[in-house]
């Protein structure tokens, strides 16, 4: 088994929390509570016959991700910027965040997630597409649960 | 059919004025109550007497009318509201709590100090010389034996990943790789919050317990402790850490997989029970 450090962060009220709650505990809640500095979870998951221990930072929301402690960020092996496909101020700053994000983890792998993408149309995802500067990676719904755990599998397979 | 109509007038009329005969004497007393009633110092005079009455009757029998009601109540509200009341008596109660501990130590320090004075054994007499040559009270040197250190657990923890490297632990506790990462977050979070050049959290305190923490390049070493930890207790636990870190821990770990942290627990777990977990031994 290899463990692996992946921090969750983005914007506050992004979903971030409920992704990791649907990732790790397969739950969802409507109920908005906003993450206290930081918690920490465990989810094993197995990829390519290996397994592989994600520890999940999932980081308070911050409008600006330099105001979120470097330390934390130090020595991950993977960042899920998470941003809300309902909310363009989450996704105003995406190329500065993953700038500053790639300098402080050079070698860690970046995925970018569009969430909450029960609350849009697959056109509306296709006009974000060509809006937002940045290419994302996956769409997801932590309320239906759809390509979470794409998501992870995913980042597993190029964190191993 | 006019005459028909005139009768009936005048015997609405004869009505009408023997009403007023018959109820004269009705409408002037009626007159005379609305009058009292209107007037606050009548009806005080008329009611007070019989409020007075029904307040000394509830005085004298308010815990036979409504005792169980009451404790119903009470009881109810009790239980509905159990956090508020604890939120208002937890902090009187500790008070008390506090005041009661530290005078049962004061008892029990006297009655060690009692008897340690009347003990000629050889362990006594031992104790005691050994108290007067380090200027230490009796019963400290006691209570010190009752409340020695012991290492409960022990965590080796990746710097910045927070990653757990190897574990000891007497008992069982939770996810020991959830310990290390809060661990580690709470340590950045005081290092970046509190940011002094080259400092770093070196213990937490809760209750009884330490959690002491001793840095090194790549990895860093939590050892939760309970008793009271003296200062050459603590140089003894540090010495102890790094005997461990410079014999076992030699090579450079980059990846950490199952067997990195089996290997190192094992390692833990031999060095802890061998040398014993009472760091006043």
């Amino acid at each position: 088994m290899i463990s692996k450090k992946v921090i969750l962060t983005g914007s506050f009220g992004v979903g971030k929390t409920s992704l990791f709650n649907q990732f790790v505990y397969n739950r969802f809640s409507d109920k908005y509570l906003t993450t206290i500095g930081v918690k920490v979870n465990k989810k094993v998951i197995e990829v390519k016959g290996e397994e592989l221990s994600i520890l999940l930072w999932d980081i308070a929301g911050e409008v600006s991700q330099d105001k979120v402690p470097v330390s934390y960020f130090l020595g991950a092996s993977g960042v899920i910027y998470v941003f809300d496909l309902t909310r363009p101020t989450t996704f105003k700053n995406i190329e500065r965040d993953i700038e500053y994000l790639k300098g402080l983890l050079p070698n860690g792998v970046t995925k970018i997630v569009g969430n909450k993408c029960d609350l849009v149309t697959p056109e509306q995802i296709t006009e974000l597409r060509k809006e937002i500067e940045i290419p994302f990676d996956i769409t997801t719904s932590a309320k239906t649960g759809e390509n979470v755990n794409e998501l992870f599998l995913k980042l597993g397979e190029e964190l191993i | 059919m006019k005459a028909e109509s005139k009768k009936s007038l005048e015997d609405r009329m004869l009505l009408e004025k023997l009403r007023e005969i018959l109820l004269e004497r009705d409408r002037e007393e009626l007159q005379e109550v609305k009058r009292l009633l209107n007037d606050p110092v009548e009806v005080s005079k008329r009611v007070s007497p019989i409020f007075d009455e029904k307040l000394r009757y509830l005085k004298d029998n308010f815990p036979r009318e409504f005792g169980t009601m009451v404790d119903e109540t009470i009881d109810k509200r009790l239980k509905s509201s159990q956090e508020e009341l604890l939120n208002i008596i937890y902090p009187v109660l500790g008070q008390m709590i506090r005041k009661f501990v530290s005078q049962q130590f004061q008892m029990l320090k006297d009655s060690i100090d009692y008897q340690v004075k009347n003990t000629f054994s050889s362990r006594g007499i031992l104790g005691r010389f050994r108290a007067k040559l380090f200027g230490v009270k009796d019963s400290d040197l006691m209570l010190g034996e009752l409340d020695a250190p012991i290492v409960q657990e022990v965590y080796v923890i990746q710097r910045y990943s927070g990653l757990l490297m190897g574990s000891y632990s007497k008992t069982e506790t939770i996810d020991q790789d959830l310990i290390a990462g809060m661990l580690t977050a709470i340590k950045s979070f005081v290092e970046d919050a509190f940011q002094k050049e080259r400092e770093e959290l070196e213990m937490i305190q809760y209750g009884s317990f330490k959690i002491i923490i001793q840095n090194y390049y790549k990895y860093y070493i939590a050892v939760a402790i309970s008793g009271s930890l003296k200062e050459r207790d603590r140089d003894e636990l540090s010495e102890k850490i790094l005997t461990f870190a410079q014999n076992k821990l030699k090579k450079d770990i980059e990846f950490i997989t199952g067997e990195v942290v089996e290997s190192i627990s094992t390692e833990l777990k031999a060095f802890f029970e061998e040398d014993g977990t009472n760091l006043s031994n």
